[in-house]
C-alpha cells in the first residue's frame, strides 16, 4: 500500500546512502535515476519531483500512502500511529 | 584521467585553498567518479550531485568547484555535496548536517 519512490542521480554518493539504507532495511523502493532518462524524460520526472520538492534536490524520497474506502482501524494505524 | 589521478590533484588544490577533501576517502572517490562521468557526459566535471542540463552557460554555476561552495563551508563546513570541506568538519568538530541548496530555483 505505501508507495515509496527515490529520486535520485546515478552519479550522487549521498544518492547512493539512502539506496543502501533501503536495501539494508529490505524496503522496497522505485528508483529513478534522472540524469539517465532523456532529456524529455528528465523535464517530467522534475515536474513530478517538484510537486513534492520544488528544489528538485537529490536525493529526494518520496514515501506515499494510499488508503481506500473508510476502514477506522486503518486509519488508526496510518494516521494516529507513530510507527506508521 | 582516473578517480585516483584526479583525487591527489583535487587534494593538493584543496589544501592551497585551506581546505580538505572529505577524510570519507572512499565516498570522496565516489564523487569524483561522478565528476569524471560528467565530464564524459558533458564536457565538463559538473556536480555530480546536481541535476546539469549539458549546456554550459546554464551549468556554470554548478561546475565543480561550485559559486556556492565557499558560502556553504563557511556555514556548514563542508559544501553542497561534502566533497570540499573545512578541517574541522572533518575532525568531527562541527555538526554533519544536510546542507541546503543555495542555487537560486530555476524556472
Amino acid at each position: 500500500m505505501r508507495k515509496i519512490t527515490l529520486f535520485a542521480l546515478s552519479t550522487c554518493p549521498v544518492c547512493k546512502k539512502v539506496k543502501t539504507f533501503l536495501d539494508e532495511h529490505n524496503i522496497p523502493c522505485e528508483i529513478i535515476e534522472v540524469d539517465t532518462l532523456d532529456s524529455g524524460e528528465q523535464w517530467f520526472m522534475t515536474k513530478e519531483l517538484q510537486k513534492y520538492n520544488p528544489q528538485a534536490t537529490y536525493p529526494t524520497l518520496v514515501i506515499c500512502d494510499v488508503i481506500k474506502g473508510y476502514d477506522p482501524d486503518l486509519l488508526k494505524k496510518k494516521l494516529l500511529s507513530s510507527n506508521s | 584521467m582516473t578517480p585516483e589521478e584526479l583525487y591527489e590533484i583535487l587534494n593538493k588544490y584543496a589544501h592551497q585553498q585551506g581546505i580538505e577533501l572529505n577524510k570519507d576517502k572512499e565516498f570522496t572517490l565516489d564523487i569524483i567518479r561522478g565528476l569524471l562521468k560528467n565530464e564524459e557526459r558533458y564536457g565538463y566535471r559538473s556536480c555530480p550531485c546536481r541535476l546539469a542540463t549539458g549546456i554550459k552557460e546554464r551549468d556554470e554555476d554548478i561546475i565543480c568547484p561550485c559559486k556556492y561552495r565557499d558560502e556553504d563551508i563557511k556555514e556548514y563546513g563542508s559544501c553542497y555535496c561534502y566533497l570540499y570541506v573545512s578541517k574541522e568538519w572533518n575532525e568531527g568538530k562541527i555538526p554533519h548536517v544536510v546542507v541546503p541548496e543555495r542555487r537560486p530555483l530555476r524556472r
